[in-house]
């Protein structure tokens, strides 16, 4: 059997556990995917025996773990493409859901988590234009809120990480931490992290030591 | 010909400034502020030449008092031609403050320094690489070996020019400061500036915040973030073309010892406790040697000249008060300047503000205000002083409170006269426990009621690196200058008033109205309430006076231990001098300063009360 067709069917299954409550029956699974049901029944015998579906008592067809894994992640690919491709780039909503059909079988896990990450940054964009109308202060620089930064901090690394910025939030004051270096996409490196949180991390061939409260407002992204 | 030296804090700019000009520097507090330009006059060709050591800064688009000074001295064309001393460890990031000075079109060369310690870590720096990408010269120095300083006023002279790189900004930003300069005919760094939020001109910030604001929906990043990123990746450019790095050289990192919570906290206690003892040590020795001098030679002959007594009482108050400001500024707070200027130096301070930043979070501030409450304890007023490296008015207020309570080297000579020597050392030791605990709760019940927002540290740490003794005395005789120009007027005025109170016997009656309060709330004879008025104005003069009025230097005879010790105590909490609140005043404000006045006065008399009723 395809993969793209083991993967519409794991998904159709667990695509509808999740929304009725219960598993399909043949006839029902046959319905959701408008085929017939006895091409249903031969392709559920593939996949029982790929590990995927087990036959419960009464035609009910249900998940393995495994199979139940493979159906929600493509639900969730599923889910991203098809708000990307409408929301972001503004396709027709049943368009979208058709070619979000095609694509989640070929498109990658970092791609989703990149795409999410993105439409999550587009969210608090407009969470922060709004806010940006009022925004008369001084310092210019973008009070934005904590929905903007879904990254985990700087305060969340361990000793001896690498990782990259991503964001700082809000605060006037961390310019300073622009002055030094701070910039998205900049590499950095946790030097020390002492029990109380405060950090010292190497910037731009530079020892920088931030307190708590400051490293929690740069998101970073962790390098493995 | 005025020549004008800007960098990062800790490129080695004084260093070159030092060595520039010999001795013979002058300090000119810069109008309004309390930052220190250094100046001092070079003879070179038969032409005089002033040269300016600018404060240290990381950017020039901040609102620090620093960078709103070198700002506003570049837009005046204070010099006529820049140097811009870069780090030839960190030059990318120093190249960063280069990039924005380039914006104001004015002369310039580029000596990067500390070439000798990049070469220990096997940084090789190409300088005509560096120099075709700046469009200016550049000079590569080892300012701690002297190497090659003697080039760069030639070199400046000869041929300093306009930069001719130009950061590439995204592309929305150089349009808005081409239209920008087309509507209002504002210049490339003033519309950068504008675009941040910063500048005076109304039209110009209400244009360019529009068009931020544009930019920021765009890029979903604020303007400060987008012309940040364009100007470190330039850097990163230049510097990648301009620097190798080769063999670096294994060397042993201390900072696993100094920043680490053991044995690093340890450490911390023990450098603090001995910058105080050898303070103490030192200080107390040659306060005698002074004190016994000024007095032979100056007092004693005045005294002699039998002068009509008010201008006796007025001259003597004088002396008196020079005497003080000599025998405890001098021998105390100078070593204690070359204490902190050498922990300074080696580049200790930051760790220790590193580690101190939890402790220091307890009591609502951050790692950063170590430094003044270290300073506390030499002299209340640089401690003052020093409080503008705290960046919000909550932490300066809160570290303005703790200050005036942290025993200073004056309170020490109370404590050590009065309460070591004739109740004991231990009792000596619980006032600064008892001071200790008052400090921590204020901190605690101020961290809760001080508005304001809480802002963390943002520290660079410095390089560890041999102190120059040379620079270590420099930076301490210009601390102390700093010191008497503020102190020594105080004192003498309050001196001559005192004098003049005694004189025309007003203490007596001022001893009547507070009896109620010494005598029964205190619990102290009549005339200490006159030794503690004395305190206000020095605080070691409360002890002198003390010993005066009783009649006797033997304390122990004519007061009871618990009244020495109330006597003590009461003097080291109640109010600061009046050189403190002369600079809070200045500093902070008349608000501030009048609540730490009643503060301390209140908490005094609450303990001294106390302490009356414990021990009766």
């Amino acid at each position: 059997m395809e993969s793209s067709l083991r993967e519409d069917y794991l998904e159709a299954v667990q695509h509808f556990f999740e929304k009725k409550g219960h598993h399909p029956s043949y006839e029902e699974l046959a319905v959701a995917l408008s085929k017939p049901e006895s091409v249903v029944r031969s392709d559920m015998k593939v996949l029982v025996s790929s590990g995927d579906v087990s036959l419960l008592a009464g035609g009910v067809i249900s998940l393995t773990g495994q199979g139940q894994q493979t159906g929600s992640s493509v639900i969730k690919k599923h889910e991203t493409l098809q708000c990307f491709l409408s929301e972001i780039l503004g396709m027709d909503s049943s368009a979208a859901s058709d070619e979000a059909c095609t694509l989640e079988h070929a498109v990658s896990d970092e791609t989703i988590d990149r795409l999410g990450q993105l439409m999550v940054k587009q969210d608090g964009q407009r969470h922060f234009g709004q806010r940006g109308h009022g925004m008369q202060d001084r310092s210019g620089t973008c009070r934005a809120g904590e929905e903007e930064c879904q990254y985990p901090s700087i305060a969340d690394c361990t000793e001896g990480e690498h990782i990259i910025i991503h964001c700082i939030q809000g605060r006037a004051s961390a310019k300073r931490l622009l002055d030094l270096g701070m910039v998205p996409g900049e590499r950095v490196f946790v030097k020390r992290k002492v029990s109380n949180g405060a950090l010292v991390v190497q910037v731009k061939g530079c020892d920088v030591a931030l307190s708590p409260e400051i490293a929690s407002v740069i998101g970073v992204e962790r390098l493995k | 010909m005025k020549i004008a030296l800007l960098g990062n804090p800790g490129a080695g700019k004084s260093l070159i400034f030092n060595q520039l000009t010999g001795l013979g520097i002058e300090v000119n507090r810069y109008p309004g502020s309390s930052v220190c330009l250094e100046c001092g006059n070079v003879c070179y060709k038969k032409e005089k030449i002033e040269i300016i050591d600018l404060p240290g800064i990381y950017s020039l688009d901040g609102s620090s008092e620093e960078e709103i000074i070198v700002r506003k001295f570049l837009e005046r064309r204070g010099a006529d031609i820049l140097i811009a001393v870069l780090d030839a460890t960190k030059l990318e990031r120093s190249l960063y403050l280069f990039t924005q000075v380039t914006e104001f079109s004015q002369k310039i060369i580029v000596v990067v320094n500390m070439i000798d310690e990049a070469e220990r870590q096997g940084l090789i720096i190409d300088g005509d690489q560096l120099s075709s990408c700046l469009g200016v010269p550049v000079l590569l120095t080892a300012a701690s070996e002297g190497r090659d300083i003697d080039r760069i006023l030639p070199l400046a002279l000869g041929s300093g020019r306009v930069a001719t790189i130009q950061v590439p900004y995204d592309h929305h930003i150089e349009a808005a400061l081409k239209s920008l300069e087309k509507t209002l005919g504002t210049p490339r760094y003033k519309s950068l500036l504008a675009l941040q939020g910063t500048g005076e001109d109304r039209m110009l910030l209400d244009a360019a915040g529009a068009v931020s604001h544009e930019i920021e929906l765009r890029h979903r990043m604020s303007v400060r973030q987008i012309i940040a990123t364009n100007r470190h990746n330039m850097c990163r450019k230049i510097a990648a073309s301009a620097v190798r790095q080769g063999d670096r050289k294994k060397t042993y990192d201390l900072d696993s010892l100094l920043t680490r919570a053991f044995p690093g906290v340890p450490i911390l206690v023990a450098v603090l406790f001995f910058l105080l003892l050898s303070v103490f040590v030192i200080g107390s020795w040659m306060e005698g040697i002074i004190v016994a001098l000024f007095t032979t030679s100056v007092i004693t002959p005045f005294t002699a000249l039998a002068l009509p007594t008010l201008w006796d009482r007025i001259g003597f108050s004088m002396l008196i008060a020079l005497q003080a400001g000599l025998g405890i500024a001098f021998p105390f707070i100078f070593t204690f300047y070359l204490g902190l200027s050498l922990l300074e130096d080696t580049g200790y301070m930051t760790r220790a503000a590193f580690l101190a930043d939890r402790a220091m979070h307890r009591l609502g501030l951050h790692g950063e205000a170590i430094i003044p409450m270290v300073i506390g304890f030499g002299c209340t007023v640089p401690a003052v002083m020093s409080l503008r490296i705290l960046k919000t008015r909550r932490e300066q207020t809160i570290a303005a409170f703790l200050i005036s309570m942290v025993p200073c080297s004056a309170r020490t000579v109370v404590i050590a006269g009065i309460v070591a020597a004739f109740v004991g050392i231990l009792w000596a030791f619980s006032i600064y426990i008892i001071v200790f605990i008052l400090i921590i709760f204020t901190a605690v019940i101020l961290s809760r009621i001080t508005p304001g927002e809480q802002f963390g540290m943002i520290v660079e740490m410095s390089a560890l690196r041999r102190p120059q003794v040379r620079l270590v005395l420099a930076k301490s005789w210009l601390r102390i200058k700093e010191f008497l120009f503020i102190a020594m007027p105080v004192l003498i005025i309050t001196s001559i008033g005192l004098g003049l109170l005694q004189y025309f016997e007003w203490t007596d009656a001022f001893q009547q109205v507070v009896a109620p309060i010494t005598v029964n709330l205190l619990g102290l004879p009549e005339y200490a309430s006159t030794a503690l008025l004395f305190g206000v104005f020095r605080k070691e003069l409360a002890f002198e006076t003390l010993a005066v009025l009783a009649g006797t230097a033997d304390l122990g005879s004519v007061m009871s231990s618990a009244q020495l010790y109330g006597f003590a105590i009461v003097s080291v909490l109640f109010i600061p001098c009046t050189s403190t609140i002369a600079v809070l005043y200045r500093q902070l404000g008349a608000r501030i300063t009048a609540l730490i006045s009643i503060y301390t006065v209140f908490l005094g008399l609450l303990i001294g009360a106390v302490i009356n009723i414990l021990m009766k």
